[in-house]
């Protein structure tokens, strides 16, 4: 195992629902290191999601302290945060969200558009992955003529193409069969061999399996690792 | 990254069909509508700029002083030579007459008789102030001597065919006889000034004895300098009439209009011999119209848009997970809706082409498709189309950028409690504007409707007027009286200077033993004019029927209002001797009842008919019985070629006449109902897309409902009622606004309706209805739907 990619200190979320405070996560301790490919698991409601996105930067913690590759993210600037998150984290939804408007291609080429990647290499950079995913054939389709599937391997090959340190996948499986569930799992614990990092939210056992380390959560707490 | 984001553009364009087809016809009309307009108001504000002198040419302007202020556009015919000769920055005046004081000439040629409504008698100094091209012969040096005559270029060729026309003989109204001595290129079409034919001013009797009395002679003078004082010039122009005319016998002054004004800013003042003036009000109206209309168009793309927020929200959500920033985002939509409004440009080009003939016969105007390439309108559909995509653009652009992407990736976040109240805003906008238009344009037509309909007090109907001023000689005229009195169809003949809906000979009367004053238009007839006419006479008798030559005696018969004003009643009357500048020795011989005899925008004046011989009897007035038209008229004009052979056969109906006194009306009236009628469309168009969403976004619900037994009209009124409310709220909104303008429109008319309330009725009704039907459709295509399918979507 490498360097501590993350690490969270009593980090906590609370928010107001009427005059009530809800706390969403209760004091979270947890350390990432870079190669781990983490499961966490909880009922509805535990707070599996919303770790996951103050993890990724689209939420943030309400208190406690958040350090990601060494840097303070809970001091930081909204700014440099984003920048952070785009250079180093990928994400993964259930519902897949590709662009509806994009085909197969289009969609894996966007993070690089954003990144003002120039078009040779960008030509390059997703050819590549659509290769090493087995969908060159379907690079000119539009995500609603491919399979549930399909679609969440082309949603992983758009978390890919920018070279991130760590994804972040919410319940990637949760749309699909069996089949391609496990597919999909596979594929993870091979790009978890190549060296990326995960961290999934996921009800299943055996999706949990997959990874190296399971962290149960129950009402915004960690009860058990 | 632009390519990218035409191309997001572009797919979503044709995936979702119904939502892109109502922003770009609604946005295509908006345009189409701005264009057609802009090129109205470019070619309305392009009048008399030809001129090199435009911006020294000034014209005078007579406004009365006493009684109702008017302002007229002709002066006296001595104080044109006055300005120039005593006011040194002026360096040149020059008069013109209308033939006859506005009538028509009968020109005749070789061996053809010309009916022309366009002789001018004209000082030479005139043709030098319009920059007057000579392009065959000479020009205004033949204006300083008479029986010359100058031709316009298409007048020649009417006349005289491809033969030179120089040289040739004409005879005006067979007493005078002219040479043609050149021929001059045609005025443009945006001139204001347009002369066929020009002659002599210095052959008219008022330029050889110049008065300060008879306010019939349109003068422009101009100045040494592009930047005249206006102000110090009219008090000068006030010390010239000082010294001619005594303080007491004043009864008007001058001021000065420059000619960048004439065009659009003479509506109001009477008796011009130029007539295509056009009206500012006008220009502002249909522009606030045009506007209107583009800023519907523009709501309905952005209800639209942030309609469909749930999907685009989702969008900017997963950009912004892919790195995307806010500046992304806004750029994005910009873009969009910049390729929806490039479209929508271009198909608002091609409505314009199909709808500049309606609109040009609708408004009356000759706007030409060609004038749509120039640099102008190109330079304004630029800016159009930068206009358009940032106000359309701004509001999703701005709205959705700021979502955070976690909560744009929520499943199912409820927002929209303001969106959908700023939403609801619009579409009250929308519907409030449409309601004002839809009351304008009935209250409009139910006045117009009241002006044809409204007793008048005599009886326009049936009545020819035949113009006779190319006949000359007592016996001819009486001859041509002789015979149509004697055609089967004819009831009574009489003939007459003028008639009512035409200007006749202003003068004033003078209360006796006052100062008061009042005007009055006098009209030289013969005695049976008031049957012909069908007037209603009060005391006294009609016009004595013979005259003995070089009997100084004056008969008048005056209307009810000139009694009035003299204090006395009708029969009181009878005898009392005016003076109303007939001379001394006129007396009143008949009252008749008040009669309109000029438009009903302003109020009955003061009317005399008399039989001073000071002005010509020009028309024969012929009332008939009206059986099968054609042939009247064809045994009129043979009884007319009889008695004239050599003139031509000209001839009016009092009541199409009459209709003309409120051709603007109508065309206002029209131009509104067009543009009434696009504005509803387009609205309409928004709440449809609009009302497809809500049945779209509503589907899972009506699902449930069905489920749970509902039935399709309790689904159909759950989905409808939120927009009747809408349309509603308009409603409250638009009653007062319409009632305010309209009432302000009626202002301009001395006779008006009162605006009644199913008027607000009728356009409630319209607009519940227009949306029921609207809406309904999507709400029923939604109720009947099979509820399992939209059930297993989610």
């Amino acid at each position: 195992m490498g360097n501590t990619l993350l690490s969270l200190n009593e980090a906590t979320r609370t928010v107001n629902s009427g005059s009530n405070k809800v706390t969403l996560l209760d004091n979270i301790n947890l350390q990432v290191k870079e190669g781990e490919f983490i499961s966490l698991m909880g009922p509805s409601g535990s707070g599996k999601s919303t770790l996951l996105n103050c993890i990724g930067m689209l939420d943030s913690f309400t208190g406690g302290g958040y350090t990601f590759l060494g840097e303070p993210v809970h001091s930081m600037k909204e700014r440099s945060r984003s920048k952070l998150y785009k250079e180093y984290i990928g994400f993964v939804f259930q519902a897949y969200h590709l662009i509806d408007e994009l085909t197969v291609w289009e969609n894996i080429e966007t993070p690089l558009l954003y990144k003002s990647v120039k078009s040779s290499e960008r030509k390059a950079l997703v050819a590549d992955m659509l290769d090493r995913f087995n969908i060159v054939g379907k690079k000119n389709l539009f995500p609603v003529q491919l399979s549930g599937g399909q679609q969440q391997l082309v949603g992983i090959a758009r978390a890919l193409i920018g070279k991130p340190k760590l994804i972040l996948a919410d319940e990637p499986t949760g749309n699909l069969n069996s089949k391609q569930g496990e597919e999909i799992m596979e594929l993870f614990a091979e790009l978890n061999k190549g060296g990326v990092t995960i961290i999934q939210a996921t009800h299943s056992e055996s999706n949990a399996a997959y990874g190296s380390r399971i962290i149960n959560l129950l009402d915004g707490k960690i009860v058990s690792e | 990254m632009i390519r990218s984001y035409i191309k997001i553009a572009w797919r979503s364009l044709k995936t979702n069909r119904l939502f892109s087809i109502v922003n770009i016809v609604g946005l295509s009309i908006g345009l189409a509508t701005t264009l057609v307009l802009f090129l109205f108001v470019l070619h309305e504000r392009s009048f008399d700029t030809m001129y090199t002198q435009k911006d020294r040419i000034y014209r005078v302007l007579l406004n009365t002083t006493e009684d109702d202020l008017e302002t007229w556009s002709n002066v006296p015919s001595a104080l044109g030579p006055e300005l120039k000769d005593k006011i040194p920055e002026i360096s040149e005046s020059g008069r013109f007459l209308r033939h006859d004081f506005g009538g028509t000439a009968f020109i005749k040629s070789e061996n053809d008789v010309f009916a022309e409504d366009k002789l001018f008698w004209v000082d030479p100094s005139i043709l030098e102030m319009f920059d007057v091209e000579i392009i065959n012969g000479s020009g205004a040096e033949n204006l300083k001597s008479p029986n010359n005559i100058l031709l316009s270029e298409s007048t020649a060729k009417r006349y005289f065919g491809n033969k030179n026309p120089l040289g040739k003989t004409l005879t005006v109204d067979n007493v005078n006889t002219f040479e043609v001595k050149g021929v001059y290129k045609d005025f443009a079409d945006n001139s204001s000034i347009n002369f066929n034919v020009v002659a002599p001013f210095m052959m008219q009797n008022a330029a050889k004895n110049p008065t300060w009395n008879n306010a019939s002679f349109e003068t422009f003078v101009v100045f040494n300098s592009d930047t005249p004082s206006v102000s110090t010039s009219e008090r000068k122009i006030q010390g010239i009439l000082d010294v001619n005319v005594k303080k007491d016998e004043q009864w008007y002054n001058f001021s000065l209009q420059s000619l960048r004004d004439i065009h659009l800013y003479s509506s109001a003042y009477s008796d011009s011999y130029i007539d295509n003036y056009g009206d500012i009000n006008q220009i502002q109206n249909l522009t606030a119209l045009a506007i209107l209309i583009l800023i519907i168009a523009c709501i309905n793309y952005m209800n639209l848009i942030t309609a469909r927020s749930q999907k685009r929200a989702t969008d900017v959500g997963i950009n912004k997970t892919l790195g995307a920033s806010v500046k992304n985002v806004v750029f994005r939509f910009y873009i969009e809706t910049g390729l929806i409004t490039a479209i929508a440009m271009i198909l608002g080009g091609l409505f314009t082409i199909v709808a500049l003939p309606v609109f040009n016969e609708v408004a009356g105007k000759q706007l030409d498709i060609s004038a749509l390439f120039s640099v102008k309108i190109l330079g304004f559909l630029l800016l159009i189309w930068l206009v358009t995509t940032f106000i359309s653009g701004s509001y999703p652009a701005l709205y959705l950028s700021r979502f955070s992407p976690k909560e744009a990736l929520k499943p199912s976040s409820r927002r929209g409690g303001m969106t959908s109240f700023i939403r609801k805003g619009l579409v009250v906008v929308q519907f409030s504007a449409s309601v004002v238009l839809i009351i304008s344009v009935i209250v409009i037509h139910q006045q117009l409707e009241y002006i044809q309909n409204k007793n008048l007090g005599y009886n326009p109907e049936n009545v020819i007027a035949i113009s006779t001023a190319g006949i000359r000689g007592g016996q001819a005229n009486k001859a041509l009286v002789d015979a149509f009195e004697k055609l089967p169809n004819v009831s009574f003949v009489a003939r007459s200077q003028g008639y009512p809906g035409m200007g006749v000979s202003g003068r004033s009367i003078q209360k006796p033993n006052s100062e008061e004053s009042m005007g009055i238009q006098t009209n030289r007839s013969e005695y049976k004019v008031s049957d012909v006419l069908q007037l209603n006479l009060l005391a006294g008798q009609l016009l004595p029927k013979n005259k003995q030559q070089g009997d100084t005696l004056v008969e008048v018969v005056v209307n009810k209002k000139t009694v009035d004003f003299l204090g006395l009643t009708p029969e009181e009357a009878i005898g009392k001797k005016v003076n109303m500048q007939l001379g001394d020795n006129a007396y009143i011989h008949g009252v008749v009842d008040n009669f309109n005899f000029a438009s009903l925008h302003s109020p009955i004046g003061g009317y005399a008919f008399h039989n001073a011989p000071r002005e010509p009897k020009s028309y024969l007035l012929v009332r008939f019985s009206n059986e099968v038209l054609t042939e009247t008229i064809l045994n009129f004009e043979n009884a007319f070629k009889n008695v004239a052979p050599n003139s031509a056969f000209e001839y009016t109906f009092l009541d199409k006449k009459l209709e003309l006194l409120y051709e603007k009306e109508k065309r206002t009236a029209n131009v509104g109902l067009l543009f009434s009628i696009l504005a509803i469309i387009v609205a309409c168009l928004g709440l449809f897309g609009l009302a497809a969403f809500m049945a779209e976004q509503r589907n899972k619900e009506i699902g449930i409902r069905k489920v749970f037994g509902a039935s399709v009209s309790k689904i159909v009124q759950l989905l409808s009622v939120d927009f009747m409310k809408l349309v509603l709220i308009s409603l409250v909104i638009s009653f007062p606004l319409a009632l305010y303008f309209m009432n302000n429109w009626l202002q301009d008319f001395a006779y008006r309706i009162n605006i009644s309330w199913t008027v607000f009725v009728i356009a409630g009704v319209l607009a519940l209805l227009i949306t029921f039907v609207t809406v309904g459709y999507q709400a029923i295509k939604a109720a009947i739907a099979n509820p399992i399918k939209s059930l297993r979507t989610e």
